[in-house]
């Protein structure tokens, strides 16, 4: 009997714990936002000043269509090639499929300002394609503004399409597709009764979470947009100019950019609550094998389009290794960059290890018995928290960076200009995700198992760690490295809380772009290019449960 | 005319051999069963059938019509699936409609097709139901019904009945029997039942290795059968390896293992010194002394209950021989370890050459 009130003790414990942490850093910062937006920042009372001034200003109100328009655009032109290219690499034999997606992959995963920042020495005023071009009397518009972070943000996220599109194309049912055949429709046909209306869930999932990542993306737009602001952006000169004051404006446009999201959420929970066309896979479809000019035809364009999605990160790695002298590259080779990291702020490359390998930790056991909790014990208190643990999907970066400062800036909780609270906003972006996946492994697991444990005589607390933790350990690994590569690359709400000494990679390297030193930001990009990379393989050489893990993990 | 004729098929899968010569020919309106465990080739014949599949060598004629070259969706061949098929997105009444309304076919018409389809697989009212809120058995008769609208020369069923429960399986299979009869369309049917095979086929083929064994109506499948293969998948048969003694030129010769001998016709022994003698449990005759002739002994070993008969196990020479007690009553069974003497009636002994497992060539049996 002791056993069991032990354990009963453990689960009330964490869900209890899980409720501390999810009110004191989420809804606690949140509501301090809250009540700044309601806060004149001039005679600091009480009023709706602020967001009258949004919604009648047009620079405020640009912002929010512009940023609308960036999400539109990056969705549409995402499955214009996330779609074909799943289909492609599914369906028909491509020489080096998996390599392709492993690349594409790859772009998903990479800092977002990688990219922006490469499409600049591309593209941007002095880019190399555009001077080339120039020496040959064309003269290409340069990439700053909505053209820049629309093409920067498309190559990055089309994967979400791509790898949802493929999960989905992959588990249709061949029997469904031979049924329509041998029903007497044509090929064109099939695809259109049949094919497109089963992966039309899936593409759309894909786009919500496009739309949703380009919304809330910061260092996109930051770095390649110029005068052209969007929501975060507009939050984060809003609150960096404001700071000695109230952020009064900064937390209006916080709310509105939050409400957006929710919206979005909202729409996808009930587009996948409504998807029900899960099937016993018995056949799988068949991989057919094309000839002559159509598969030349088709290799173009999946090679093509992941080329163009791989193109930034392998100039950046170029540029990481030519000779620079100050913040002008110099012709030929060398390792300069990287001797100047390690020479003048080696702080930067060790703060971004340690803070993510402590914030990984946390994740990890925070999220699994969170998870087992939201798994398995379904009562009502637990629904309520796992409603609740849904809260930073919709909070973007930049918000969460607001939110952390105006909360922890003062008694009771004085955190700010420390490592911890970087670390915890790493923690608590990352928390749903580790909690989800947690779950969703635990649902695969026969519960059978565990009340055999039980039945041969283990109290509970035992079962769960030398049964269940066991059969979870692959998927809470992986799970817990893609959490270490998001953290590492997490800019959007650290660059509003670093000071000097807590400064990571990420903002180093926004704060080289600004300040022209490409060959730093270069070298420094390649090395977490290598870190994202290597995890993405140990990943999927240790722990694969396919790409599904790179999407929900 | 055959409504389907196969000739010389052959398929191969990289090194695996799938489909091996196989001839057949169907009558029309004939139901006709594909019967093997699973590996056998019945499943890439039937794909091969509708198109899904394509042979290396060998020629498909359905109703003299050669189709090698004729695409899956110009075949007319509709068929039920092993996993339903059922089209997720669409209601019954959408995926009854489904081949009508490729085939371009007017409204009216489509609806009285549709109507009488759902009406003989009992699934009137269903019409807007969407497949998610229907049983297995449901969606099974969905995708029957939606095989049937199209009116097509052959009827392809892939294991219908697999993924159903047992009772439902037997109630399924006879209204696809009393559907397929009364429409007179010719039907062609995989399972690895063989209990489903027997009940439910005008004829069998039974497949192993790709290869075609035997193909006959179920009585001749089940008893006759043409070798050790097919005698030993079709129903529970007991096979025992016997020396044969001399006796050249004899009406009978002895076979014999340890204590069991047997008389055994000689006819077709003539070039062998060991024979398999092979009975159907239900054949023996229970006895209770040793003074008839073909009597085996052995040792009760268990005893299975199985409402109409009881199926004991029976130690013979350290070898478990099946023999099943008709009508068993309790007070007569007898103790475990017990002693227990049987005979085989002659006419119902099979015997087969060891080497090629093939059934000795002997006079018909009654």
């Amino acid at each position: 009997m002791k056993g069991k009130s032990q354990t009963i003790d453990l689960w009330t414990l964490v869900t209890f714990a899980g409720f501390v942490i999810v009110v004191v850093f989420l809804i606690y910062p949140l509501l301090d936002i809250f009540r700044y937006s309601f806060i004149d920042k001039d005679s600091g009372e009480v009023s709706l000043g602020n967001w009258i001034q949004f919604f009648s200003k047009k620079y405020y109100l640009r912002a929010f269509t512009n940023s609308i328009l960036i999400a539109v655009a990056t969705t549409f032109f995402s499955i214009v090639l996330g779609v074909p290219l799943a289909f492609f690499t599914t369906r028909y034999r491509i020489a080096g499929s998996t390599f392709l997606t492993t690349l594409s992959v790859l772009a998903l995963l990479s800092p977002t300002f990688i990219g922006a920042y490469s499409w600049i020495t591309m593209l941007g005023k002095n880019g190399f394609i555009r001077t080339l071009f120039q020496s040959i009397g064309i003269t290409l518009p340069q990439i700053y503004g909505p053209l820049g972070i629309v093409l920067a943000d498309t190559l990055q996220y089309y994967p979400f399409i791509l790898l949802m599109t493929s999960g989905a194309l992959m588990t249709i049912d061949r029997s469904l597709e031979e049924a329509s055949e041998n029903l007497g429709a044509r090929p064109g046909r099939i695809f259109f009764d049949v094919t497109l209306p089963m992966v039309l869930p899936s593409v759309t999932g894909g786009a919500l979470i496009v739309f949703m990542m380009s919304l809330s993306n910061f260092g996109t737009p930051m770095i390649i947009g110029g005068n052209f602001l969007v929501l975060p952006t507009l939050a984060y000169n809003l609150f960096t100019s404001e700071i000695s004051e109230t952020p009064g404006m900064a937390s209006t446009v916080s709310i509105i950019l939050m409400l957006c999201a929710s919206l979005v959420i909202v729409l996808q929970q009930w587009l996948a609550s409504r998807r029900k066309y899960a099937s016993m896979l018995i056949n799988r479809p068949v991989v057919k094998k094309l000839k002559g000019l159509r598969s030349v035809l088709a290799h173009a364009l999946c090679y093509g389009i992941v080329f163009l999605s791989t193109l930034p990160l392998a100039v950046i790695v170029y540029y990481s290794f030519r000779k620079t002298s100050g913040p002008v590259f110099q012709p030929g080779f060398s390792l300069d960059s990287y001797r100047q990291i390690f020479f003048d702020v080696p702080k930067t490359v060790t703060n971004s290890f340690l803070y993510s390998l402590i914030a990984v930790l946390l994740i990890a056991t925070v999220g699994t018995l969170l998870g087992f909790v939201i798994a398995r014990k379904k009562k009502g208190v637990v629904r309520v928290l796992d409603t609740l643990l849904m809260i930073p999907y919709i909070v973007p970066g930049t918000v969460l960076g607001i939110g952390f400062i105006v909360a922890f800036n003062r008694p009771p909780l004085y955190l700010t200009g420390t490592a911890v609270i970087i670390i915890l906003t790493y923690f608590i972006r990352r928390l749903p995700y580790s909690v989800r996946s947690a779950a969703s492994i635990l649902k695969q697991i026969d519960p059978a198992l565990e009340e055999a444990g039980i039945n041969l005589g283990s109290p509970p607390g035992r079962t769960f760690r030398t049964i269940t933790l066991p059969l979870m350990q692959g998927g809470i690994i992986s799970g817990a490295i893609m959490s270490w590569v998001t953290s590492m690359n997490e800019l959007s709400a650290s660059i509003l809380l670093y000071v000097g000494q807590t400064m990571t990679m990420p903002i180093k390297i926004y704060l080289s772009v600004v300040d022209g030193f490409f060959g730093t930001a270069s070298a420094m990009s390649t090395i977490l290019l290598f870190v994202t990379g290597l995890s993405m393989y140990i990943v999927n050489r240790y722990f694969s449960r396919g790409s599904e893990t790179f999407v929900s993990a | 005319m055959y409504a389907i004729r196969i000739i010389g098929v052959e398929k191969n899968f990289g090194e695996v051999i799938a489909l091996s010569n196989i001839h057949l020919e169907i009558e029309k309106g004939e139901f006709f069963t594909l019967l093997g465990p699973s590996g056998c080739g019945k499943t890439t014949l039937l794909r091969t059938i509708a198109g899904f599949c394509k042979q290396d060598k060998g020629d498909i004629y359905i109703e003299d019509e050669l189709i090698n070259e004729v695409p899956a969706y110009q075949r007319n061949t509709a068929m039920v699936f092993q996993n339903y098929a059922v089209f997720p997105h669409m209601t019954v009444f959408d995926n009854v409609a489904y081949g009508l309304r490729v085939r371009k076919l007017t409204k009216e018409v489509i609806t009285q097709r549709v109507r009488t389809a759902l009406k003989s697989v009992h699934l009137e009212g269903f019409e807007d139901r969407t497949p998610d809120k229907l049983s297995g058995g449901q969606q099974q008769r969905v995708g029957l019904a939606r095989a049937m609208a199209i009116e097509p020369r052959v009827l392809l069923f892939d294991e219908p009945l697999s993924n159903l429960d047992a009772k439902l399986r037997i109630e399924m299979r006879e209204e696809i029997k009393a559907v397929q009869k009364s429409l007179g369309i010719t039907s062609i049917y995989v399972t690895h039942d063989q209990e489903e095979a027997l009940v439910i086929s005008d004829r069998i083929a039974v497949m192993n290795q790709g290869r075609i064994q035997q193909v006959g109506k179920p009585w001749e499948i089940y008893r006759n059968p043409q070798n050790t293969f097919v005698a030993s998948f079709v129903g529970k048969i007991n096979m025992l390896t016997l020396k044969l003694g001399p006796g050249a030129g004899l009406r009978y010769r002895q076979a014999t293992t340890g204590k069991v001998s047997l008389n055994i016709p000689a006819q077709g022994t003539e070039q062998l010194d060991s024979i398999i003698v092979a009975f159907r449990p239900e054949d023996v005759v229970e006895v209770s002394s040793k003074d008839r002739s073909n009597t085996i002994t052995g040792f009760l070993r268990t005893v299975s209950f199985m409402g109409s008969i009881a199926r004991f196990e029976v130690d013979v020479e350290g070898q478990l021989l099946t023999i099943d007690r008709h009508r068993p009553r309790e007070l007569d069974i007898p103790p475990i370890h017990s002693q227990i003497t049987f005979s085989v009636p002659p006419e119902s002994i099979l015997l087969f050459d060891p080497s090629s497992g093939k059934r000795l060539a002997q006079e018909e049996r009654p």
